[in-house]
């Protein structure tokens, strides 16, 4: 008897333990977020520095708010724009409220579009290119902008006096784009600029470095390209050491990895930089961001986890505010991303009506001994530049 | 701009000398059994890799890789060889096919293992500049080139000198003809390919002290060496060599002469040239092989 009633009751406690995981899945409302990302080919790099960031800020989110919870559903792109297509479309398919990630220009627009014709928010700051934001495609936002780049490269170079520049440049759109930029801006201030396109599949480039030694005869190479181009560039000149006063790079460049994987080969160097290495995260949310980024990934934070980490909160309390007004599905997420007006890892943000951030300016780093020291601009500076000043 | 083209004739020949590592490989297994082998730049990649385990790991200089790197890639390539082995129709469309699909997986396999970050060598001696009168290169790469030429050498003598090099080239000219002789057609072709390995294994450890490595890079390796196959003479080993410096030097020019931007699509005309005149390749024979 006694067992018998044992085993009722028993019953009766895991019935209260189910009603009371139901009730309570019930309170936190499950929002489904889309990733689409390339996590294989040429962008896995990039790609995956993001999603890291994405799935900070899901965790984060998840820890913070208390009646929403989002869930995310990654697809990879393989780094190809077909398949950023079929991925969106998936995505759709499956009941996403809206998507993030995306990286390089050329995947992105046909992702974007995907999901412009499905009706969803597609947020990045994986592509630079102004083209993005001047098809008119409403349901579009970016964080990042070619204008934020170059903002703090033609600072960097006044703050120097340099008075010519030689831009070597990789010809993908996001690289080629900065670069066309760059060489208006510094040939408006008078700069002598000679400009080097070179193909991104290229190893070798000393061929490039000396005609830039012998030829041109800058104060400063300007680096427009990705991690391998820079380790290239800078192998050919630290072979053939042009007379040159400082080299200068943008993104992917001034970061801890590169401090850590390449310690010859960038003292002195200059590149984009959100943060000082090592990082000083001062206000609450970056401390939170920080913190979660460490346990999860039990390393330091660099700059693509930020982006990733920025673009989808954003859009995750975007997608909050649309839930709790009732217009999720009446176009809510898009107004509310439109109404974004807040400080956040990367400085305000805030979106204009082709979905750029209006506010975005990036800062310029240096490698000085293990660290990266933020040296432009002036009222954000974490130390003096070296100048002149170069790895060889 | 004497200078200058000194250098780019130089910094062609030295990228000549490592092109044509990576090409051999390719060149000797189409040569002995026809077989276009696309997985043969991510077995490159793959000894590159255990290279960078080997530094970063270990604390060594990559060279020390090539013991460790030798056994792994040649036994990939044996399994290349066993797989691609079971193609009983249409081998040379098949096995592309299969071997692509190899490709993928190996692909697949480094990025899970050594994740999407790229990676080269950290040694500072490899590195260092090595300079020649008016010559300017990287000490990897002058060894590496030295390395290239050895093994070429090696390659050409085994092929012509040794009985089991002598069997590739029966097996390649007349399978069923070397089949009378006494030679067994699989084992033959089995030796090709973990000579294939072993010449990737050098290839990659070379390939790490100078370059820069990333799991996608696998597929970039293997067009390379196809056109150097092709642009030789399919079958025409020391016509690697020529080819691959050829290929270098175009390039090289270009970049002086012209701009970086064209320097692939100089690579790819100069292919485009070569076959158009000569469809057998600058060093092919109809029917060679070998």
């Amino acid at each position: 008897m006694t067992s018998r009633y044992q085993g009722i009751k028993r019953v009766a406690m895991l019935a209260w333990a189910a009603s009371a995981l139901v009730a309570g899945t019930a309170a936190a409302e499950e929002l489904k977020v889309g990733v689409e990302i390339p996590l294989t080919g040429s962008l896995a790099r990039v790609g995956s520095g993001m999603q890291e960031g994405i799935n900070v800020a899901a965790e984060v989110f998840n820890k913070t708010n208390g009646k929403h919870k989002v869930k995310l559903v990654t697809i990879d792109d393989e780094s190809a724009p077909a398949k950023a297509i079929a991925a969106v479309e998936k995505l759709a398919g499956d009941g996403v409220l809206a998507v993030t990630g995306g990286y390089g220009s050329n995947n992105i627009a046909p992702a974007a579009d995907a999901a412009a014709k499905a009706g969803l928010v597609y947020v990045t700051s994986g592509g630079v290119d102004d083209n993005l934001v001047s098809s008119g495609r409403k349901n579009f936002f970016r964080i990042n902008n070619v204008a934020g780049y170059q903002k703090a490269m033609v600072g960097l170079l006044e703050d120097m006096n340099a008075r010519s520049v030689a831009i070597v440049y990789s010809t993908k759109e996001a690289t080629a784009a900065l670069a066309k930029d760059l060489e208006k801006a510094w040939g408006a201030k008078g700069l002598k600029v000679t400009t080097h396109a070179f193909d991104p599949a290229i190893s070798d480039f000393k061929p490039i470095i000396n005609k830039i030694k012998l030829q041109d005869k800058p104060e400063v190479i300007a680096m427009i390209g990705y991690e391998n181009d820079y380790v290239g560039i800078l192998r050919a000149a630290r072979v053939l050491k042009p007379a040159v006063k400082a080299m200068v790079g943008v993104w992917s460049l001034a970061t801890p990895k590169m401090a850590a994987d390449f310690p010859d080969l960038v003292p002195n160097v200059y590149g984009t930089a959100l943060l000082p290495y090592p990082a000083q995260f001062t206000t609450a949310d970056g401390k939170l961001f920080e913190e979660t980024y460490r346990r999860l990934y039990n390393k330091d934070p660099d700059y693509l986890g930020q982006f990733g980490y920025v673009q989808s909160m954003l859009l995750f309390e975007a997608i909050a505010r649309a839930a709790d007004k009732g217009t999720l599905k009446k176009g809510g997420v898009a107004e509310e991303m439109r109404k974004t007006d807040r400080e956040t890892l990367i400085g305000r943000v805030q979106f204009g009506s082709n979905g750029d951030n209006l506010n975005f300016t990036h800062h310029m780093g240096q490698h000085q001994g293990n660290k990266v020291t933020i040296v432009w601009p002036k009222d954000a500076a974490t130390g003096k530049m070296n100048y002149p000043a170069v790895p060889w | 701009m004497s200078e200058l083209i000194l250098q780019a004739l130089y910094s062609g020949l030295l990228q000549g000398g490592s092109y044509a590592l990576i090409a051999l490989g390719l060149a000797l297994v189409f040569g002995a059994m026809r077989v276009i082998n696309l997985a043969q730049g991510e077995l490159v990649l793959l000894s590159a890799y255990i290279a960078y385990s080997v530094e970063s790991g270990m604390g060594l200089n990559p060279v020390l890789a090539i013991p460790i790197a030798l056994v792994v890639v040649c036994l990939t390539s044996a399994v290349v060889y066993f797989v691609v082995s079971r193609i009983k129709k249409d081998r040379e469309i098949n096995s592309l096919i299969l071997t692509y699909g190899i490709g993928v997986i190996l692909t697949n396999g480094m990025l899970l293992v050594w994740k999407a970050d790229i990676r080269s060598t950290s040694s500072e001696w490899m590195q260092e500049a090595f300079v020649l009168g008016p010559f300017y290169s990287m000490r990897s790469e002058v060894l590496f080139f030295g390395v290239s030429l050895v093994m070429m050498a090696g390659l050409w003598w085994w092929l012509s000198r040794s009985w089991y090099g002598r069997a590739v080239r029966a097996v390649s000219s007349n399978r069923d003809a070397a089949k009378l002789m006494g030679i067994n057609p699989g084992y033959t072709e089995l030796v090709s390919f973990i000579v294939a390995g072993i010449l990737a294994a050098f290839a990659g450890v070379a390939l790490f002290s100078y370059g820069v490595i990333s799991p996608a890079y696998g597929g970039v390796l293997t067009v390379k060496a196809f056109i150097i196959t092709v642009l030789a003479g399919v079958g025409s080993i020391p016509g690697v060599l020529i080819g691959a410096v050829l290929l270098g030097v175009a390039e090289a020019l270009t970049v002086t002469l012209a701009s970086s931007a064209l320097q692939e699509l100089a690579g790819m005309g100069l292919f485009l040239l070569v076959l158009f005149i000569m469809p057998n390749g600058l060093f092919g024979v109809r029917g060679r092989r070998g």
